[in-house]
């Protein structure tokens, strides 16, 4: 057999091949901590040292998930911004709903400790038999109740913003999702898919939810608090802001950092979360091979790298509050001694400094908000571009508007590279019979897959075409494809929804009686019958389970109602489970009849079967023939069948 | 002073060293304190900081009423200064300890979850294959990613909540003294607002319970959808399960608004009680002064107290929600962590050879040494029964049990289905250890594996099964993952299986990055990868089921060829019931219902009518059709 020679295949062998005994720890010796012994001082430095190193981890981390090496594209933070601009925008009346109502709350809030400092300071002036003091505290209750009703409506308001605007973005995710090309999503592994709609859409939902009313809520509290400490008093107002202003440094800091250290930190649970899924689903493995141990490590692995994350946020944090613990406490002090030396200089009243110092305190509470919400305001974009990067894969086609004439497909000149410079396919012709069935061998790698793909008109061949009935299989509609030549893979994914849903696939508009006649041709009508709600049973992962027979006729049934001239079967027989084989032999022959099968065996009985049979080695065609005519050729197919019968 | 990454060798120590010692199981409250338990200096001493950190907020109210009384009041200015002093002082330790008792907390709190993770790793490899026996892998998954987190969140809560105690406890000394009855208020009013607000707690959790089901069925269609993304955009459907999405979304945006109004709800009422509570304390307070019972200062106090009493009602609110999760995860916890693996190494254990012959008495089949033996079965599963007993694993007969069923049962109805399980759980535990405790029924070189190290066994028989997995990693980690063999021993493997092209499919040769569990490979790259695996891990006995069920027939020619040659002189097992394995086979054995019917050359068996019906579909139809 002249299979491509092995030495070629691993020629870079030698330079690729690592000795292991080398490899770095998972968490270099310059992270640990210096050993006993050793001074305040250069502890204190090593701190830093260390400080700035995790900082550096952090920032190579984010970066790289800014600019993956693999999967799909990540956009900017300028498209997440237009992104949620036009998403507020559409919603301009509740979003003004949203803000009146929080300014209301806050402002009612802020009325409280003004009206508790004008008691303060009737008890003082008045001393004994204060006047009017009932009516001051039953103000109170009406503005508390006041209070409590806008709360309760500016709550509401969020909720409602919140969420409307997260079902918008989520959908509108999905949505880009079930656009991407089909080249694409053929060829690429959904991994990174998966993650961005668990994980991404989380972490995006929960900034959506929650961040954005709430950074909203906790900005027009501060802004209003602002506003009444200064109406309450100038001469205390000033100076304790002053204060407040001191840490404003040290929060812009944080604020740049603390997103990629957050980002670093998922980043790392999600590895944890990895590797543990691995050695819990292939724990036969682990035992098997003796990789316990090994596993172990690994996990541990993970761990210290992801607890060096943790220390770098750690850090972060008591940076920041070292400078939030003084500036949010030092203005009680401060409150104090400006409103005594006014109060000696009849300023201000003792009703003023009860007010400014009740406002000082509760000032702290919604500044501390709006850092945490813009924190996690920016983890949640940096998910938001993962998200919309999603939209940024350019489309793999721009549907023509001619229609095929006839039924005829044929390849001319095919060629194909997954990587420039590697052609697979090196320039194949097929012409298919209508109506025949070509099974397609050869061994791995040698182009077989590819072949099928471009028949079906997934992927654009670099040179030649693929053409039915006249026009090219990339130029047609996608809709009009699908009901032309559909490629058929092992994969029978039945997904949650109902068996309708689940069959009517290339044609949504079907009719009941076609979805019936689809599942009775594959024998599937009987059971589905017996379900209990018929076709609007409701199937797939978590509900009712079907055996693998049954899913494999869903997936007949799927072809049925395409009803397209020509199949393309990769893999054909793992199409079929050879557990299931026997029953399902019946269905699939109902759904081959009358059409053109390009079948991509790997079974030589599939092969032996077929009117023809194209033998692919190394990108191209080199033999083609019934079954006979290749034994009286006596090439690779007659020695690969002597193989298979002596 | 332990810190964080914990120490763990809980379960499985990973040397000879023994492990460390389990942890209690015996009740989710017991597990809880053993938890606790393992960092109790280092939460007592978080417990301390807190309660230092939380000290302006308990004695600056004070400290401002005096100042007013002494200072601004009473126009003394050295007392002015000696209180604002104090308050500084007192600002400056919070702010030490904020620091300090935050680095303390996070250390607390990642002890537990990286312990508890520790804890989920070694427990699984130390049960190997029996645990998936048992535990449904989501569960198991579920106690490392979110219950974990909770042992840790527990840490923080309980040492913030002694702190916030030792607060109150302060504060409530204070007004005391000040005045009885305002004093009084101050301390009923923290558990009268907390009681208030617990009867809308109930409608508020189950609209949020609703609001997470909904989702995660969500998060489930979206997942469902991108899993078959591959067959909407190949066939199509993308307007009906898009359409389906929108509308799941939107009753999760419902179930989220629901949920979102019950806790406007929550907060108006507490914005209410708290705030009614503010005014009959300063209007008590009010009065009291006017009788002369209090000074403005001490009431300013009243005031400053009357704010700071919201904290610690909140975390101790928090403290029972906390506490009540935390004991929901520790019962999920238990369900790993009790379960023992069912092996008993025997006293004398005896030293196999991978040598000598391998006999199975349950099938009757005698595996000569140094052949390749292809066992052939017209079922997949009893050649697969059989790998699986030659090799000492438990046979694939049972159904992982959850630990809990159906969420929406609840009462007593919930508990008799649990209990129902923790039956089920114990009965398979039961025929586990009676299955590992008796003679396996396979002996290598006239001995049973049971007198035998169960390690022992693991390295004379390997059994490459169709469920063998691939790791994130290396190709060289994968081929290789023990880091033994040189570069041409690597190659060698890569070529018996014919995996060149894997190799040759990523630009950065061995160094390539394979995804977790070989995502990103096709199926038969990823088998011919394992094949590889286990070709260089080059064990005395190989066991290999349905070793090329996803190649095409070119390369499993080549493989079969390969294989033979390079085990000759060992021995190895195939199952399959490929003729281009069969005519390799130095002997064949065919099985029917699970017991050895025929043996002999490949040749010779096709004589018979039962071993052709099995082997030769092909011949068979070729027969039929001439």
């Amino acid at each position: 057999m002249s299979a491509p020679s092995s030495h070629d295949l691993l020629a870079t062998s030698a330079a690729t091949w690592r000795d292991r005994t080398e490899d770095p720890p998972a968490v270099p010796p310059e992270l640990r901590p210096p050993p006993a012994g050793v001074g305040a001082r250069e502890r204190n430095r090593a701190l830093w040292r260390r400080h700035a190193l995790r900082r550096q981890r952090a920032e190579d981390v984010y970066a790289a998930s800014r600019n993956p090496a693999r999967g799909w594209p990540v956009s900017g933070n300028r498209a997440v911004l237009a992104f949620f601009g036009d998403l507020v925008r559409s919603r301009k009346r509740s979003f003004a709903v949203l803000v009146a109502l929080n300014a209301l709350a806050a402002g009612s809030a802020l009325v409280v400790p003004r009206l508790l400092g004008e008691l303060v300071n009737r008890v003082e002036s008045q001393g004994s038999g204060v006047e009017g003091l009932d009516a001051l505290a039953l103000t109170v209750v009406g503005v508390v109740l006041l209070q409590a009703l806008f709360t309760f409506g500016a709550q509401r308001t969020s909720t409602h913003f919140g969420q409307d605007l997260l079902a918008s973005a989520r959908e509108y995710i999905v949505g880009t999702i079930l656009r991407l090309p089909v080249g694409r999503v053929e060829g690429a592994s959904t991994g990174d898919l998966v993650t961005r709609v668990t994980r991404d859409v989380g972490t995006m939902a929960r900034s959506v939810q929650w961040g954005v009313p709430r950074l909203l809520i906790s900005l027009l509290t501060v802004l209003l608090s602002v506003v009444a400490m200064l109406l309450n008093s100038l001469v205390l107002a000033v100076p304790a802001l002053l204060v407040f202003a001191l840490c404003t440094p040290a929060v812009r800091t944080y604020l740049q950092r603390a997103p990629k250290a957050y980002i670093t930190e998922g980043a790392t649970y999600s590895r944890i979360n990895t590797t543990l899924t691995e050695t819990v689903e292939g724990a036969r493995t682990v035992e098997a091979l003796g990789l316990s141990a090994a596993r172990v490590r690994a996990g541990s692995d993970d761990i210290e790298v992801s607890a060096q994350a943790e220390r770098y946020g750690m850090t972060l944090r008591n940076v920041l509050f070292t400078a939030l613990n003084g500036a949010f406490q030092v203005p009680q002090v401060v409150t104090l001694l400006v409103g005594a030396y006014a109060y000696s200089r009849g300023w201000v009243d003792l009703g003023q400094i009860t007010a400014a110092m009740l406002y000082v305190v509760a000032l702290s509470e919604p500044l501390d908000a709006v850092i945490g919400e813009v924190d996690r305001l920016q983890v949640g974009a940096a998910s938001t571009s993962r998200l919309l990067g999603i939209a940024e894969v350019p489309p793999d086609r721009e549907p023509g508007d001619r229609l095929p004439d006839g039924v005829e497909l044929v390849g001319e000149d095919l060629r194909f590279a997954y990587r420039e410079g590697h052609d697979v396919l090196h320039g194949v012709d097929l012409h298919l019979r209508t109506g025949e069935r070509l099974a397609v061998v050869g061994p791995s790698g040698s182009g077989k897959s590819t072949l099928g793909r471009l028949l079906a008109g997934i992927n654009r061949p670099r040179t030649g075409s693929a053409r039915v009935g006249g026009v090219d299989l990339v130029d047609l509609p996608l809709e009009v494809l699908r009901t032309e030549v559909a490629l058929v893979t092992q994969e029978h994914h039945v997904f949650i929804g109902t068996v309708r849903d689940n069959v009517v696939l290339a044609r949504e508009d079907s009719s009941d009686d076609a979805v019936r006649e689809a599942l009775r041709a594959v024998g599937a009508l009987a059971w589905v019958e017996r379900l209990p709600e018929g076709l609007d049973t409701t199937i797939g992962s978590g509900r009712n389970a079907l055996t693998p027979a049954q899913a494999q006729q869903v997936a007949l049934a799927r072809l049925i109602i395409a009803d397209p001239h020509t199949l393309v079967l990769d893999e054909a027989t793992s199409l079929i489970d050879p557990r299931t084989a026997r029953t399902l032999e019946g269905s699939m022959n109902s759904l081959l009849e009358g059409r053109t099968v390009v079948a991509i065996a790997h079974r030589l009985h599939t092969a032996h079967d077929a009117d023809r049979i194209a033998v692919v080695m190394d990108g191209l065609v080199v033999e083609l023939g019934s079954h006979d005519e290749l034994l009286e050729l006596d090439g690779e197919y007659a020695a690969l069948w002597r193989a298979w019968t002596s | 002073m332990q810190d964080f990454p914990p120490r763990t060798a809980t379960f499985f120590s990973g040397t000879d060293a023994a492990p460390d010692p389990d942890p209690d199981t015996r009740t989710p409250a017991a597990f809880l304190r053993w938890v606790l338990g393992r960092q109790k200096a280092l939460i007592a001493l978080s417990s301390l900081c807190y309660a230092l950190w939380f000290l302006p907020m308990t004695l600056g109210p004070w400290i401002f009423g005096r100042a007013v009384d002494d200072g601004i009041v009473g126009g003394s200015t050295p007392a002015l200064l000696g209180w604002a002093a104090l308050l500084l002082g007192v600002v400056a330790i919070g702010a030490v300890f904020g620091i300090v008792s935050h680095t303390l907390v996070v250390r607390t709190w990642l002890i537990g979850l990286y312990g508890a993770l520790e804890m989920v790793t070694r427990k699984v490899v130390q049960m190997g294959h029996v645990l998936p026996r048992r535990s449904p892998t989501g569960e198991v998954l579920s106690v490392a990613s979110s219950d974990s987190d909770e042992f840790g969140a527990l840490t923080e809560i309980l040492a913030r909540t002694v702190g916030q105690l030792v607060s109150y406890l302060t504060v409530a000394a204070i007004v005391l003294t000040m005045s009885w009855q305002l004093g009084l208020l101050t301390l009923v009013a923290a558990p009268v607002l907390v009681g208030a607000a617990l009867p809308l707690l109930r409608p508020l959790h189950r609209r949020q319970q609703l609001e997470r089901s909904r989702t995660s069925d969500l998060t489930s269609l979206a997942t469902d959808i991108v899993a078959g993304l591959r067959i909407l955009r190949g066939i199509g459907g993308e307007q009906t399960f898009g359409a389906n999405y929108d509308r799941q979304s939107q009753s999760a945006k419902e179930a989220g608004v629901a949920a979102g109004i019950w806790q406007a709800v929550v907060e108006a009422v507490g914005v209410l009680l708290s705030g009614i509570f503010l005014v009959t304390l300063v209007w008590l307070g009010a009065r009291q002064v006017e009788a002369g019972a209090l000074t403005v200062g001490q009431l300013i106090t009243f005031l400053g107290y009357g704010l700071f009493m919201v904290g610690p009602i909140r975390t101790f609110f928090e403290f029972a929600q906390k506490g009540v999760r935390s004991m929901v995860s520790a019962r999920k916890a238990i369900a790993i962590f009790e379960q023992r693996p069912p092996w008993r190494d025997p006293a004398e254990p005896v030293a196999l050879d991978g040598t000598a012959e391998l006999h199975d008495a349950a099938s009757g089949l005698t595996v000569r040494p140094g052949i390749l033996t292809v066992v052939v079965s017209a079922v997949p599963e009893q050649s697969s029964a059989l790998a699986d007993r030659l090799g000492r694993y438990l046979p694939a007969d049972t159904e992982p049990v959850p630990l809990d069923g159906d969420v929406d049962v609840r009462g007593r109805a919930a508990r008799r289905a649990r209990a129902e399980k923790a039956r089920e759980r114990a009965r398979i535990a039961a025929l586990d250890e009676e299955r590992a405790g008796r003679d396996w029924g396979v002996t290598l070189g006239g001995i049973d594996l049971a007198r035998a190290d169960l390690a022992d066994v693991r390295r004379q028989v390997l059994v490459s099964d169709t469920g063998s997995q691939l790791f994130a990693g290396t190709l060289q980690d994968a081929v290789d993952p023990h880091g033994r063999l040189s570069r041409e021993q690597a190659e060698h493997a890569l070529r018996v299986a014919n995996a060149e092209d894997v190799y040759d499919a990523l630009p950065e040769g061995w160094q390539g990055q394979l995804d977790e569990r070989g995502r990103g490979l096709s199926g038969g790259q990823r088998q011919r990868v394992v094949l590889a695996r286990a070709i260089a891990a080059d064990p005395p006995v190989l066991v290999l089921v349905e070793p090329t069920s996803a190649v095409d027939a070119h390369t499993e020619a080549r493989i079969a060829e390969r294989v033979t040659q390079t085990r000759r002189g060992r021995t190895t097992v195939v199952t399959t019931v490929s003729p281009l394995w069969l005519h390799h086979a130095d002997h064949v054995v065919l099985l029917h219902d699970g017991t050895v019917v025929a043996e002999g050359r490949h040749a010779d068996l096709l004589e018979t009518d039962d071993y052709r019906r099995v082997v030769a579909r092909a011949l068979d139809e070729e027969e039929v059709s001439r």
